[in-house]
């Protein structure tokens, strides 16, 4: 027997709950009970229980797209009658009689608002939309809570800004040298941020409270876009590793994202973070620090830039760097030696 | 945990077997209404109760049928214990008229007065006044009836507590307040927002007698209700009883509960009130693993049957709006 499960009305307002994963993959076996997917409400991520206990047949709904309460989102074929509670044509005796009309099964309803679920309702009218461009976008929790600390820190972080160039170089020739693995350019920035860190270590407090606080992960973020979602993904112990180590780590932070790994969407803290527009051909820009962290770098693309020296003219690969600052945090003075000391580390690699 | 220790030989065998139906009756009614809730059926949300059973059985079978209950959004199991059929209850959830309250009141407002429970106050804290007021109808009609107050441990801030609780104290009126402390106050632990370390102290403050029970073990809140309403027959009442319990599930339906701890989980499952008390009836041989069983699976199939039936009940029909919402005013010329 085909059982029909829809989304729960999990949402807190009347907004879609997407899908993150499934945990059971069509053909196998689900018992009542069992967790069978997790999702993303207005409000939270939480994992829901299959309803029936049967064999899975059809996802219809996949990871990453939304369903409203009461859309279909998976088939299911189900032995019997017995593992799900169905109406049956006549009423047991033991409840007092009703001569209204039966309800319609939740099978052959239609979403209708939350109030109307068990029960036949008219159809809402449909309202036309372009689905290219639609008239309000809605964010995910994700998409929320960037915006959120964003706008915090724009407005309550006293920030200043530092911009130098630096000779790409050295960044070029490592690169090249390890091929054929291809090193991701955020690896270099990422390592000299986090030496410099050592010789500068105030760039490692958070202002909280009327005083400076040590930040207990020594890591260093990396500011990622998958699909228009901004995360910082932290890199730990980075002036340990390689960049070839990095760079590694960062393709799996990616990946992980990517599929909505809570493991790696989860927010977690870093000292300062790298932010790389030089594959947008960005020649700079001033980035907004990521609280509660220090100092943000913005990184500009590399490009063949023409250099003075011995009072001749030549052509060199350079970048430029852009150090947004947390005034409460560092000095005009401290964070130029901070900015001079991550330019060392990238023109010595 | 312990196993309790019953001081009242009285109980006879048949007694103790339906305090452990009841509250089988509910954790079956409760996890039916989850699944009923996630496919679809069942509108708006639901705060459910699973794990905290034995102070709903516990102290409503102190209590006589006359005496009332008050309580709050999380009422499915104080309902089942003061007699609602589960039928009246499904009936409701599924807004039907043939619901305790016509269907108007919904999961959140289950009650039925001819059986002693007013429908659930949603507020927080919104129960303590109302109790109070209560506690004084019922001794200025000497009638000797008893209210007790359900409410959970996010109450015990809000202010409506202390005017209830100080005015029955000072009025010296017959109310149990019954605090079922779960630990949480929707995602809030008690011990973030209360500096003293049990609810029940907070009585010295008022003047009344406070107990602290362990509200995991239905004959121990049965024996501290019995106390409390003996008291408050006596006129020596009102008393704080504080049952220590735990929500084996969010907040509401909609609450992924990611604020309770592995561990703190685990140990609670392993102190479930209805495994603990389904050992104690076999260590006194009132009955076997099976005989437990065969309850469990009665109970499931009378479910059953009411969802069955709730699907088919009859809608509230619009000339019922303005029903139910004055009472008839008392001629007093």
């Amino acid at each position: 027997m085909r059982f029909e499960m829809k989304m729960p009305d999990l949402a807190t307002t009347d907004s879609p709950v997407r899908v993150i994963r499934w945990m059971a993959a069509p053909g196998q076996t689900v018992r009542r009970g069992e967790p069978l997917l997790e999702v993303e409400t207005d409000k939270a991520t939480m994992d829901v229980e299959s309803v029936v206990s049967g064999v899975l047949g059809e996802i219809l709904t996949a990871p990453g797209q939304t369903a409203a309460a009461g859309e279909l989102i998976a088939i299911f074929e189900v032995a019997g009658s017995a593992a799900v509670d169905r109406p049956t044509t006549a009423p047991p005796s033991a409840t007092p009689a009703a001569s209204a009309a039966p309800i319609a099964p939740p099978a052959a309803r239609k979403p209708g608002g939350m109030f109307a679920r068990n029960r036949e309702v008219a159809a809402a009218p449909a309202t036309p939309e372009n689905a290219a461009s639609p008239r309000v976008i809605p964010l995910s929790a994700a998409g929320r809570t960037a915006a959120r600390r964003l706008q915090e820190s724009k407005q309550t972080i006293p920030h200043f800004y530092l911009q130098t160039s630096v000779n790409a170089e050295p960044m070029i020739a490592r690169r090249a040298a390890a091929a054929p693995q291809k090193l991701l350019w955020d690896a270099f920035f990422v390592h000299a941020v986090a030496k410099a860190i050592q010789k500068f270590e105030r760039m490692a407090y958070r202002f909280e409270g009327e005083q400076l606080i040590k930040q207990e992960a020594d890591a260093v973020g990396v500011a990622v876009d998958i699909d228009g979602e901004l995360y910082v993904t932290p890199i730990a112990a980075p002036a340990g590793k390689t960049p070839e180590q990095i760079s590694d780590e960062l393709q799996a932070a990616v990946r992980g994202l990517r599929a909505a790994d809570p493991q790696f969407t989860r927010l977690r803290p870093a000292r300062v973070t790298v932010s790389n527009l030089g594959g947008c051909n960005v020649e700079s820009f001033i980035p907004i620090v990521n609280p509660p962290e220090s100092a943000i770098l913005g990184v500009g693309k590399i490009a063949p830039r023409a250099v003075v020296r011995d009072m001749g003219v030549s052509v060199q690969q350079r970048a430029t760097l852009t150090l947004s600052v947390d005034h409460r945090v560092a000095s005009g003075r401290y964070a130029g030696d901070f900015l001079g000391a991550i330019v060392q580390e990238l023109e010595s690699f | 945990m312990d196993n309790p220790v019953v001081s009242d030989p009285a109980h006879t065998p048949e007694f103790l077997l339906e305090l452990y139906r009841k509250m089988v009756v509910i954790r079956e009614f409760e996890e039916g209404v989850k699944f009923l809730f996630l496919e679809g059926s069942m509108p708006g949300t639901i705060h459910q109760c699973q794990g905290q059973e034995a102070t709903a059985v516990g102290v409503c079978a102190a209590l006589k049928p006359d005496d009332f209950i008050t309580s709050t959004f999380r009422g499915h199991g104080h309902a089942l214990a003061k007699g609602l059929t589960v039928e009246e209850m499904l009936f409701e959830l599924f807004g039907a008229s043939t619901g305790c309250c016509g269907g108007k009141g919904g999961s959140m407002h289950v009650g039925n007065m001819d059986k002693g429970m007013v429908p659930g106050i949603a507020i927080v804290g919104g129960g303590v006044p109302l109790a109070a007021g209560m506690g004084l109808a019922f001794k200025m009609q000497k009638s000797g009836q008893v209210v007790a107050c359900f409410f959970g441990d996010g109450a015990v801030a809000e202010g409506a507590f202390h005017e209830g609780v100080n005015l029955a104290a000072i009025w010296g009126l017959p109310v149990l307040f019954v605090c079922e402390n779960n630990l949480y106050g929707a995602s809030t632990r008690i011990d973030k927002v209360m500096k003293i370390p049990s609810v029940s102290a907070r009585a010295a403050a008022y003047g009344i007698r406070g107990e602290t029970v362990d509200g995991n073990d239905v004959l121990k809140v049965l024996e501290a209700t019995h106390r409390a309403a003996d008291e408050c027959r006596r006129g020596q009442g009102p008393v704080l009883l504080e049952l220590l319990t735990y929500r084996r599930t969010g907040h509401s339906r909609r609450d992924a509960c990611h604020y309770q701890s592995r561990d703190e989980r685990d140990q609670w499952a392993a102190n479930d009130p209805i495994d603990r008390f389904g050992r104690v009836l076999m260590e006194r041989g009132h009955i076997d693993g099976q005989g437990l069983e065969a309850i469990r699976e009665t109970v499931v199939a009378q479910f059953n049957d009411a969802v069955a039936a709730a699907r088919r009940q009859p809608m509230p029909h619009i000339d019922d709006l303005t029903t139910d919402v004055f009472a008839p005013a008392e001629d007093e010329s």
